[in-house]
């Protein structure tokens, strides 16, 4: 039986972008708003009685101190217990196990979970120098975001032969899906060989195996299933979820072709839900890079280890596909503003469950979706979300 | 009186880069001939003196922890006031007790590093020295210096042995004293210049004062055992001075090779010079694969020969005679790495020298060098140090952040030296980096010889040739310059063939050894919870 002690009643975003003329609070009010608008019998602002804040990259993107009273009092809910969490790039989706946990504690019996990034405040050449030059001295220096994950792509093709088409029908796959989400930072279709003849970033990965720096806020709404009803009549329930944490630098792992934390993370999600791999409609995974997605649908049991290339390139996680990977244009093309990343493919898994997704509507047959983020220094921290539209 | 003392072994340390004299000469209107050597943006005077050092210890076979001391001598000090001492001495594996000292101030600190360590070990206050000179001058853009100074570090092991076997000897000295003003550089000054008229220089300063220093060493010479000098290793301010001291004083200019390929390399001139003579000295078949094993000679050598070091810089000339009955370890393959280099443009040469600089505002290190992390993590970081584990032999790295094991949990961990060569397990090359990052930028996660794993930089010059499994061996360099103070650690090289080709586009970052240095002895004292 799936835990189902939380259920989510409304969920909404805003557009996904270089929001320059919309500073952290407005953004985060836009979630916000959406996110109430969407509750269908209507939802009183003031009916939050907490909040869980996240926002990963505070101090490095020029947000200095942002601390749990941010928020709250640009939306309004000045005075309300609120909470900032920061998890790495799966900051959003902690926040929302944090939030489900607050709920079926009993302690709240409404909880908001909203993330929100702003990233475009500082040059992207900044964005991508601070994170380059910060942790050790020697040891991590000059280990930007790519740098994370391009070491694995150079071994999953030297153990496996995975190919940089391969790695490229993951970007086209995502952009496909972007045009189809009126969110997405990115809305345009390319193709295999636009992506191989991208600038190179990080070899071997390219201009177009990277996601973008995005600005962007997400916002969900919790309450206890007793209490779904008053806000709908179609709740979709938190099922399980997991947390694993793995060492933060790439000189201690013990194998490059795989994400531990992402094992972890999933092994525990699924036994909470009492589900698998195979009972999910969708997933909802953290696409950073092309080489994460093939990590992922590895990792978290959709394909055997070292087959994630090939089925991609096959079609099998695309809309129509026999698993659906990241409908919502994932990281690639609707964006990574780190903090509101989680959220918004949790909004994504509650839209589609309800099958309100439009014209990236994928097959509802099992009624549960996954949703996955794996990031931090070394890819240490991994969490996946499942949610279910069975009671 | 002066006693004979034993030289052991010698090591070189060749900067990475060289640019053509003409290159130079035609941004300012004038023409040239010849090369200088350039230091690359991770190398400066330390991290040559740290090639020459180690190599020099590898051919000794001698463990840093024996050393009684550190002797360098080096006209630019990477800090100016600082612990540059430190720096090396603990990048080397010296024991921290262990003495010496640091010579500046003009382009004689190098003989003066030398006599001194004599000194020490002929006073009984040491028994084995290590001298290093290392020069990486800064000229003035623009001025006459620019087509002169070039960089490059000699290393000496010297020792008290009278033992009749070792290769060479230090048997006399001479020195004087002119109080006159060539090079220049002023305490608030960032480059040298020229201070004085060429001629002037040579007619009344350089020739009158080494010829006497070199005519007081050759009266000197026989009675401590060397019939005569018949090879000079002199500085060498303008590539012509050299040979017109040796037409003065007879003889050959073994350091005329040294300054044709590399320029003038201030303090190491004379030692360099010493290090060209004791290899082509040893003359024999040259299919010998170590570069620190010698060919084996197939001339027997009646008579010792004389190679005389004579130094110059401000205003102070020092030679000393070095008798040589055999072949001296580590200067097999001087001439051939001499001979490499990867040849650049007068703006990257600007560049990488740091007098051309973008106007853009560096992100600065997470933690300043000044701070109380580099403090717990200078020692680990300059020594490549990891915390390997009782229970389950994982080796974690750095020992500092590591109070547990991170194999499997465990909190029984011993401080150990890690390996210095290893294979590539997979890696990275950064094609795009902001300021002050420079791409392309390889990071390698290198599984060492003796089974650690460590993340570190690679060298540019590779990152076409890099693949996995790729053999690299792990040399200091400097990491970055931080809010102004230099930060060294190791980075990853491949290991290439040797080859004898000429200069191009081959790199010299296979300079010097392969082997491992020893960093044997284990420091004690407190290392934090992680040493048990």
């Amino acid at each position: 039986m799936s835990w189902n002690r939380v259920a989510v009643v409304g969920a909404g975003l805003i557009k996904f972008g270089e929001l320059f003329e919309q500073s952290y609070e407005q953004m985060a009010s836009g979630a916000f708003e959406a996110a109430v608008a969407s509750v269908d019998k209507g939802f009183e602002p003031s009916a939050v009685e907490a909040a869980i804040v996240a926002t990963q990259r505070g101090t490095l993107w020029g947000q200095e101190g942002i601390g749990g009273n941010t928020v709250p009092t640009a939306l309004g809910l000045a005075g309300i217990p609120c909470t900032r969490v920061e998890n790495a790039c799966p900051s959003g989706s902690d926040a929302f196990r944090i939030g489900a946990m607050a709920v079926a504690s009993g302690v709240h019996d409404v909880v908001l979970v909203i993330g929100v990034e702003k990233m475009r405040d500082k040059s992207s050449q900044e964005g991508l120098l601070a994170r380059a030059a910060a942790g050790h001295p020697l040891y991590n220096r000059g280990e930007t975001a790519p740098v994370l994950f391009a070491p694995y792509a150079t071994r999953h093709m030297h153990e496996f032969g995975t190919t940089p088409e391969m790695l490229a029908s993951v970007a086209v796959k995502n952009h496909h899906n972007g045009c189809l989400d009126p969110y997405a930072h990115f809305q345009n279709e390319i193709t295999i060989e636009q992506v191989l003849a991208s600038p190179p970033v990080c070899r071997p990965l390219r201009l177009l195996d990277c996601c973008p720096q995005t600005d962007g806020a997400a916002a969900m709404i919790l309450t206890t299933p007793d209490r779904a009803a008053l806000y709908t009549d179609k709740p979709v329930f938190v099922a399980g979820f997991g947390v694993a944490t793995d060492h933060p630098y790439l000189h201690e792992k013990t194998s490059f072709v795989g994400l531990p934390a992402t094992v972890a993370a999933a092994g525990r999600a699924f036994d909470m839900a009492g589900l698998g791999p195979a009972d999910m409609d969708m997933a909802e995974v953290h696409d950073c890079f092309t080489i994460t997605e093939i990590l992922d649908v590895e990792d978290l049991g959709f394909f055997d280890k070292g087959k994630g290339g090939p089925a991609t390139l096959e079609g099998e996680t695309a809309l129509d596909g026999r698993i659906p990977v990241n409908p919502s244009g994932g990281l690639l093309a609707k964006g990574h503003p780190i903090g509101a990343t989680g959220v918004a493919q949790l909004t994504e898994c509650y839209w589609q469950l309800r099958e309100e997704a439009g014209d990236r509507q994928v097959a509802i047959r099992s009624g549960n979706a996954l949703q996955h983020n794996v990031g931090g220094r070394g890819s240490g921290v991994s969490v996946v979300n499942i949610l279910t539209r069975n009671p | 009186m002066t006693t004979g003392i034993a030289l052991l072994s010698a090591g070189f340390g060749v900067p990475s880069l060289r640019v053509g004299v003409e290159e130079i000469a035609a941004a300012w209107g004038g023409g040239g001939r010849g090369q200088v050597a350039v230091c690359d943006a991770d190398e400066d005077s330390l991290t040559l003196a740290w090639q020459a050092a180690s190599d020099a210890l590898v051919a000794a076979g001698i463990d840093a922890g024996a050393l009684s001391g550190l002797w360098w001598g080096t006209a630019r000090p990477p800090m100016a006031e600082g612990p540059s001492h430190a720096f090396l001495a603990t990048a080397l594996g010296l024991e921290p007790e262990t003495g010496g000292a640091l010579f500046s101030g003009s382009p004689h600190a190098g003989m003066e590093a030398l006599v001194a360590a004599w000194d020490a070990i002929a006073a009984g206050h040491a028994s084995v020295a290590l001298v290093v000179a290392s020069d990486a001058l800064l000229p003035g853009i623009g001025t006459a210096t620019e087509t002169e100074c070039g960089a490059g570090a000699a290393a000496l092991v010297l020792s008290a042995s009278t033992a009749a076997a070792a290769p060479a000897r230090l048997v006399a000295r001479a020195t004087v004293s002119m109080p006159v003003i060539d090079r220049y550089r002023g305490d608030r000054q960032e480059a040298t210049a020229e201070v004085y008229d060429g001629r002037l220089f040579r007619e009344e300063v350089f020739l009158p004062l080494l010829t006497q220093v070199g005519e007081n060493l050759k009266e000197a010479a026989p009675a401590a055992g060397v019939a005569s000098v018949a090879r000079w290793a002199a500085s060498d301010p303008d590539g012509k001075l050299g040979s017109g001291l040796v037409r003065r004083l007879g003889g050959e200019l073994s350091s005329a090779t040294v300054r044709s390929a590399l320029g003038d390399t201030g303090c190491a001139a004379p030692l360099l010079g010493l290090v060209a003579a004791l290899e082509s000295a040893s003359s024999g078949d040259p299919g010998s694969a170590s570069t620190n094993d010698p060919p084996a000679s197939d001339e027997s050598d009646s008579s010792p020969l004389g190679v005389g070091l004579i130094g110059y810089g401000g205003g102070r000339a020092s030679a000393v005679a070095v008798e040589v009955t055999g072949p001296v370890p580590g200067t097999y393959g001087f001439g051939e790495k001499l001979a490499l280099g990867r040849r650049v443009g007068y703006v990257e040469s600007l560049n990488v020298r740091g007098q051309l600089q973008p106007m853009t505002d560096p992100i600065p290190m997470g933690v300043p060098p000044g701070s109380a992390a580099f403090v717990r993590g200078n020692v680990e970081m300059l020594r490549l140090e990891g915390a390997k584990c009782s229970a389950c032999g994982t080796v974690s790295v750095p020992p500092s952040i590591h109070p547990t094991c991170t194999g499997c949990g465990g909190t029984e961990l011993k401080v150990v030296a890690l390996a210095r060569s290893g294979r590539v397990q997979t890696f990275v090359v950064n094609q795009t980096m902001p300021a002050p990052f420079q791409a392309p930028l390889p990071l390698v996660v290198i599984d060492l010889d003796d089974g650690a794993r460590l993340m570190l930089q690679g060298s540019p010059a590779d990152s076409e040739q890099l693949s996995i499994d790729t053999p690299v061996e792990l040399k200091l360099r400097r990491y970055a310059v931080e809010r102004g103070v230099p930060v060294y650690g190791y980075k990853a090289f491949a290991t290439s063939s040797r080859s004898t080709s000429g200069p191009g586009d081959l790199s010299a970052s296979d300079q010097g050894s392969g082997a491992t240095v020893n960093g044997s002895a284990r420091r004690s004292g407190k290392l934090g919870a992680t040493a048990k």
